[in-house]
C-alpha cells in the first residue's frame, strides 16, 4: 500500500517479543478501507491468540479536518465481544506515523511489560518497576526514560492491576474513551503501557488536489453551527445539558483540541488555583483535563459539586478508572459523597451496564450543534462506524455533516488512488455492524 | 529538471569501466570512477554529511570516510579525492597534526585532488599560526579578518572566531550570490547561489585561479554585521579558488557548494572532480574487491534500526532545548544530534527491497552497540539538562561518538553500494540503495 500508509502490518508476540511484518495489501484497503474495519479483520485472523489490535483510520493524520483517530480493538471484558476503543487527542495521529498501519498484539507477556512502538519497531520491554505505579507516574517515567515528552502513552493504572471491571485505558495523563474495560484486558496480558512515537511520513497520491480539497473542507466545516464555540460548556449545551456546562464553567481554565480537530472539546478544570489566570501555575497538579465529557456529567448526576467531581476525575485518571462507569456504579450503590468515593476507589467494583454495540458510548449519542437530517441509534452507530473506519474523531463526527460519507469517500480515493466508493464504505460499515 | 541524473548516469557508467590497476608509475588521465575520501575526523562538524548526500545523488558511490588516524595511516594512498567540509579549522589542524599534514601534502604532490569548503577551505591557506602553518599550501589571504571586531547585528556567538590578536568574522550567513569568472571548469555562466556559514572571502595571489566571486546577496541572506561592511568584505572577492601543489590540485570553496539545497553549486563540485582528475591522473589506487555482498539477516538490521530510532526519538526531543556547548572553537546546539540520526535513518528506513547494508554482520552488530550507547547517552543528557546539571563533558563525548558511529555506518553503506554497483547485472541496485524513490505526483512532476 503506497499511499496514506506505512505499508506495514506488524504482529507482535507478547510472550517472545518477536515481530513479524507484512505489507498492507491494497486489496484489503480497497475492500475494508481501514481503521476498525481492518482491525476487525485482523482480530479474526488472529482470534486464536485473543489479540489486541492497534490501528488507525485511512485518513488519520492527514489534513482532512478532524482526522485524529486511532483504535484499539479487542474482546471486551464487559461484553465478551469485539469492541473498538477510540485512541484520541494526539495518540491516534502518533500511531498513524509510528511505522505501523496496524499492529496485532498476540498472547501474554511473561512479566509486566511496556510495548514501545516507534519507526516501525515494536518492542516488548520489562516494566516491573512501573507495575503498581499510577497512570501519571507511569507516563512521567516512560517519557523520562525514553527521552521525549512527545511520546504518547496508553497506560493502565492500579485499577487494571487489581482486575477492576471499571479499569480503562488512559490517554497519557487524562481519561481516554474506553468504556469497555480494555484497561483490564491489557493488564491481564501484563501490559502496563503502550508508548508510541510517530516520526514517519505519509505519501498522498494526488497530493496537490488532496491538500486543496482539505483547505476547502476546513473552511466549510468552520462555518458550522459550532463556530465560535468551544469547550465543555458549549458541548454540554449542544447536548441539551446547559446546567452541566454552567456547573463546571467556573473551574474551566482553557480548552484544548485533539489533533486537527477544529472544535476544542477538551476543557481543563482548575481545582487548585485561579482558573482566570492563564499563566502556568506553580502547583504541580492543579486540575484535570475533562476529556470525557459524559464522565464528568455522570459525576454531576451524583449531585457532586464541580470541584468535587473534578477532583474525582483526577483520581480516576491516576487510578485508571472509567469515571462514567464509576458514577453509574456509585449511583446504583447510593454512594454520593465525593470524599468517601475517593477514599474507597480501590474497593468500588461491580457489574456495570455494557455498551450495546462495538463502539464506545464515550461519544454522545446524538448530533451536536449540527443537522444531519436524521438521528437516533441506527444513525449514531453508522456515523461512528464511518468515523472509526476513516479516522475521524468520534465526537467531531457528530458535529460535522460537511464531512459526509460522500466527501470522506472522495478524500480516501484521492489520497490513495484506489477505487474506494460509497459501496465500498457501505460494505465496510456493514462488516462492523453486522 | 533533475540536475543530478546526468552525473549519476555518467558515474555509474564509469564504475563499470575496468580499473587501470598498476600503470608502472606512469601518469595518465584518470577515466574511471573516482574513489573519494570524506574527512570526518577531529574538528569536522556535521556538514560532512552534506558531502555524503550530494555525492550519493551525483552517483559518486566509491566513498571512504577518513579521520585523522586514517590519514596518518596512509588512507589517502588509496583515493583520488579528499573532501573536507566545515567545522573548526584549528581543531582539524590540531587533529591532523604533522603526520596528517605530511600525508596530505604527499597526497597532493602525487596528484590528489582536495575539495575544501568553509573550514576545509581555510585549512590549506597560508597562515603564520600554529598548527595551521603545517598546511601552508595556498597563497591567498582572507578578507574577513580584522584586528577590530565589528559589532554583531545578530548571532553574536557565531559571528566570529579569535585568530591570534585578530578575529575572523563572518559578515553574513545563509545564501550568497556568486559569479563564475569564466575559468574552467566553472566556465562562463549565470550567477549561482550557495550558502555561507563562516567560510572565507579570499584574495588570490601567485598562480592561484579565481573561479567564482561573491556577487551579491539575496532575500535569504542574514547580515551578521552592518550590510555595508558585509559588501566591502565580500563583494568582488574570491569565493572559490583553485591552486596547484605538485601534481595535485586544491579547490577551496568559501560557501558550501556541497549544501544539498543548491543543486547548481553541487553540479560544479562534480565538474571540478572530472576536470582535474582528467588533467592530473593518479596512479596509486588498488582495485576494489568486487564480491557481491550477502544480505544481512533481517534481525541484525532491525536491531540497528531500533537503536538508531531510539536515538532519533531523543534527538528530536532535545531539538529545541536552549543548551549550547562550545567544542573547540565551534558552538554546538542540540539540534545537531538529530542531523546525524536523520542521515542514517533516511538510509535505513526502507525495510524491504534493496537492503542498504549487507555482507558484514559483525560490523553491523558493532555499529548497533555503538548506537545503543548513543541512545542511552542522549537519554542521560536529556535527564541531566532537565536537572540543570553540567553537560559539557557528556555532550562532547556524544558528539564525538555520534560522528564516529555515523562515519562507520556510511563506510559500510557505501562499500556495499559500490560493490553492488560494480557487481554482475542481476545484483545491481536501484539508483539509490535503500532510499525511497519519488512516487505519485512528485515523481511525475520531476519527470
Amino acid at each position: 500500500m503506497e499511499f496514506l500508509s506505512s505499508d506495514n502490518v506488524g504482529v507482535l508476540d507478547l510472550a517472545t517479543g518477536e515481530v513479524s511484518e507484512d505489507e498492507l495489501a491494497e486489496d484489503l484497503v480497497a475492500e475494508k478501507i481501514g481503521g476498525a474495519a481492518i482491525n476487525a479483520y485482523l482480530y479474526e485472523q488472529h482470534q486464536d491468540a485473543d489479540p489486541v489490535v492497534l490501528g488507525s483510520g485511512l485518513l488519520t493524520g492527514t489534513l482532512v479536518p478532524g482526522t485524529s483517530l486511532g483504535l484499539m480493538s479487542a474482546k471486551s471484558p464487559l461484553t465478551g465481544a469485539l469492541c473498538h476503543v477510540p485512541i484520541v487527542q494526539y495518540a491516534g495521529m502518533e500511531l498513524k506515523y509510528s511505522g505501523f498501519d496496524y499492529l496485532v498484539l498476540r498472547g501474554k507477556a511473561p512479566e509486566p511489560s511496556l510495548v514501545w512502538i516507534h519507526d516501525g519497531i515494536a518492542d516488548v520491554e520489562p516494566a516491573g518497576d512501573l507495575w503498581g505505579q499510577d497512570v501519571w507516574q507511569t507516563v512521567d517515567a516512560i517519557r523520562s526514560n525514553m527521552g521525549d515528552e512527545m511520546i504518547q502513552v496508553l497506560a493502565v493504572g492500579p485499577a487494571a492491576e487489581r482486575g477492576s471491571s471499571l479499569a480503562a485505558v488512559m490517554n497519557n495523563f487524562w481519561p481516554g474513551a474506553d468504556r469497555f474495560a480494555l484497561g483490564k484486558a491489557l493488564a491481564e496480558r501484563n501490559i502496563k503501557a503502550i508508548a508510541i512515537r510517530g516520526m514517519g511520513l505519509l505519501e498522498v497520491a494526488e497530493d496537490e488536489d488532496f491538500v486543496e480539497r482539505c483547505v476547502e473542507l476546513l473552511a466549510k466545516v468552520k462555518e458550522g453551527a459550532w463556530a465560535g464555540k468551544q469547550g465543555f460548556a458549549d458541548l454540554a449545551e449542544a447536548m441539551g445539558r446547559p446546567e452541566a456546562g454552567g456547573w463546571l464553567q467556573p473551574l474551566i481554565h482553557r480548552s484544548r483540541a485533539s489533533f486537527n480537530v477544529p472544535f476544542a472539546y477538551n476543557s481543563f478544570a482548575m481545582i487548585e488555583g485561579d482558573p482566570s489566570v492563564l499563566t502556568e501555575p506553580d502547583i504541580d497538579e492543579p486540575g484535570v483535563l475533562v476529556s470525557d465529557p459524559l464522565g464528568a456529567m455522570a459525576l454531576q448526576e451524583l449531585g457532586l459539586g464541580a470541584a468535587e467531581a473534578a477532583g474525582l476525575l483526577r483520581d480516576c485518571a491516576k487510578d485508571g478508572l472509567d469515571a462514567a462507569n464509576l458514577a453509574a456504579l456509585c449511583q446504583a450503590q447510593g454512594k454520593t459523597d465525593a470524599a468517601a468515593i475517593s477514599a474507597a476507589l480501590a474497593d468500588i467494583d461491580g457489574e456495570v451496564a455494557a455498551p450495546s454495540g462495538p463502539f464506545s458510548p464515550w461519544a454522545p449519542a446524538q448530533p451536536l450543534l449540527a443537522d444531519f437530517g436524521e438521528s437516533g441509534d441506527a444513525w449514531w452507530q453508522r456515523r461512528q462506524a464511518v468515523a472509526y473506519i476513516m479516522g475521524l474523531d468520534p465526537i467531531f463526527a457528530l458535529m460535522s455533516p460537511e464531512l459526509s460519507e460522500e466527501v470522506l469517500v472522495e478524500m480516501a480515493a484521492l489520497g490513495t488512488e484506489l477505487d474506494i466508493t460509497a459501496e465500498t464504505l457501505d460494505q465496510a460499515v456493514s462488516s462492523l455492524l453486522g | 529538471m533533475d540536475l543530478y541524473q546526468p552525473y549519476t548516469a555518467r558515474n555509474h557508467g564509469l564504475a563499470l569501466v575496468p580499473e587501470p590497476g598498476d600503470r608502472a608509475g606512469g601518469l595518465a588521465p584518470w577515466s574511471g570512477h573516482p574513489r573519494i575520501a570524506v574527512y570526518t575526523g577531529g574538528g569536522s562538524s556535521h556538514s560532512w554529511l552534506w558531502l555524503v548526500e550530494i555525492f550519493e545523488r551525483l552517483g559518486f558511490w566509491d566513498l571512504v570516510f577518513a579521520d585523522e588516524i586514517d590519514v596518518a595511516r596512509g588512507a589517502l594512498d588509496q583515493v583520488q579525492v579528499l573532501a573536507v567540509s566545515g567545522g573548526d579549522t584549528f581543531g582539524m589542524a590540531r587533529a591532523l597534526g604533522p603526520r596528517g599534514a605530511a600525508g596530505l601534502e604527499s597526497f597532493l604532490r602525487a596528484g590528489g585532488l582536495y575539495l575544501g569548503s568553509c573550514a576545509g577551505a581555510y585549512l590549506p591557506l597560508n597562515s603564520s599560526k600554529e598548527p595551521l602553518n603545517l598546511f601552508n599550501w595556498v597563497p591567498a589571504k582572507i578578507t574577513n579578518l580584522s584586528r577590530h571586531l565589528p559589532r554583531a547585528r545578530q548571532m553574536p556567538q557565531k559571528f566570529c572566531t579569535p585568530y591570534g590578536c585578530s578575529y575572523v568574522f563572518h559578515p553574513v550567513r545563509e545564501e550568497t550570490v556568486l559569479e563564475p569568472t569564466g575559468l574552467a571548469p566553472f566556465g562562463v555562466g549565470q550567477s549561482l547561489r550557495a550558502p555561507l556559514y563562516g567560510g572565507p572571502a579570499m584574495i588570490a595571489s601567485g598562480e592561484v585561479e579565481v573561479l567564482a566571486t561573491y556577487q551579491g546577496f539575496s532575500e535569504r541572506t542574514r547580515f551578521l554585521v552592518d550590510p555595508e561592511l558585509a559588501r566591502q568584505t565580500l563583494l568582488g572577492r574570491a569565493a572559490v579558488i583553485r591552486s596547484r601543489l605538485g601534481r595535485g590540485c586544491l579547490y577551496l570553496f568559501g560557501p558550501h557548494f556541497e549544501h544539498p539545497g543548491y543543486a547548481e553549486a553541487n553540479r560544479l563540485v562534480a565538474e571540478a572532480i572530472y576536470h582535474d582528475l582528467a588533467r592530473t591522473g593518479w596512479p596509486g589506487r588498488q582495485a576494489a574487491a568486487a564480491e557481491v555482498p550477502r544480505p544481512l539477516e533481517p534481525g541484525v538490521l532491525r536491531d540497528l534500526r531500533r537503536q538508531v530510532s531510539n536515538a532519533r526519538v531523543v534527538a528530536l526531543g532535545l531539538e529545541d532545548h536552549p543548551a549550547r556547548w562550545r567544542i573547540g572553537r565551534k558552538l554546538y546546539e542540540p539540534a545537531k544530534f538529530r542531523v546525524f540520526c536523520e542521515a542514517l535513518w533516511q538510509r535505513l528506513r526502507s525495510r524491504r527491497g534493496a537492503l542498504p547494508l549487507a555482507g558484514d554482520p559483525e560490523a553491523v552488530e558493532a555499529l548497533t552497540a555503538a548506537w545503543r550507547a548513543i541512545a542511552e547517552g542522549l537519554r542521560a543528557l536529556k535527564r541531566e539538562l532537565a536537572l540543570e546539571q553540567d553537560t559539557q563533558a557528556r555532550a562532547e563525548a556524544l558528539f564525538s561518538a555520534i560522528n564516529r558511529a555515523t562515519a562507520d555506518f556510511m563506510d559500510i553503506y557505501f562499500r556495499n553500494a559500490y560493490r553492488r554497483l560494480t557487481a554482475p547485472a542481476p545484483f545491481r541496485p536501484d539508483p539509490a540503495p535503500g532510499r525511497r524513490l519519488p512516487t505519485g505526483d512528485r515523481q511525475r512532476r520531476q519527470a
